[in-house]
């Protein structure tokens, strides 16, 4: 990644701008979500692949205003919400695209399944991602 | 299966704060199938996106609207290896890349 930053220097102006947007873990919550209100069911479990792949990332970027070649400017944390019909749809998203860096245990399934099977039927089954966003200058 | 994503539009809110597009020369690094791409796109001078991923390249390339044909360029690259001269970018777009 230290090569990456390195190329991304390369190719930016002087003074020019590099915004890093990426998902944190942090034992993201999953809600039931309709019109009428919001139950969480519980939270995901961050593997140590994905929480690696952070600390990597938080490394990198460290190393690269260490060294002098970006200066951070500014810096802030928000919600990304990803929503499903059913908890079916969730967990198959989950296996498919997620199961490398995070996972739900049976509990939180079945908690999350019976809810929504009682719910409103606007419900949604929704995750809270956490994210940040950063902005970098490129030093001279 | 019906997905939504970012509902709230928190992720388009925060990056139009962090940075002006506006007649800028980016480079977005991890652009998919162009989801972010199309949240700035109408306002820079022009849009290398690169990712490894030639299934979402092919979707990003054929969403691309008529009137960015010329301002927005898709590809395939490693953003350990830029096939970009030096100085060409004002602004470097990592989405969800690192």
């Amino acid at each position: 990644m230290v090569h990456a930053l390195s190329e991304i220097r390369r190719v930016l102006v002087e003074g020019g701008l590099m915004i890093d947007l990426r998902p944190i873990l942090d034992h993201w919550p999953i809600e039931v979500a309709s019109a009428r209100g919001t139950r969480q069911t519980g939270r995901f479990q961050d593997l140590p692949l994905g929480t690696a792949d952070d600390q990597v990332a938080n490394r990198s970027m460290a190393q690269a205003e260490q060294d002098g070649w970006f200066i951070r400017e500014q810096e802030h944390f928000f919600l990304f919400s990803y929503s499903w019909d059913t908890p079916s749809e969730m967990e198959e998203w989950i296996k498919t695209e997620w199961e490398d860096f995070l996972e739900l245990d049976q509990e939180t399934k079945k908690a999350t399944r019976s809810a929504w099977s009682v719910a409103d039927a606007d419900s949604r089954i929704r995750i809270q991602m956490k994210m940040v966003i950063t902005r970098w200058k490129k030093l001279p | 299966m019906t997905i939504q994503k970012d509902s709230e539009r928190n992720e388009t809110k925060y990056l139009r704060k962090f940075a002006d597009f506006a007649g800028r020369r980016v480079l977005e690094i991890g652009c998919g199938e162009g989801r972010l791409t199309w949240q700035y796109a109408k306002q820079a001078r022009s849009v290398a996106a690169i990712d490894l991923d030639a299934d979402g390249l092919r979707v990003a390339t054929i969403d691309r609207p008529s009137d960015l044909q010329d301002r927005v360029y898709f590809s395939r690259a490693e953003s350990e290896h830029l096939p970009f001269a030096k100085e060409t970018f004002d602004i470097a777009l990592l989405a969800w890349s690192f």
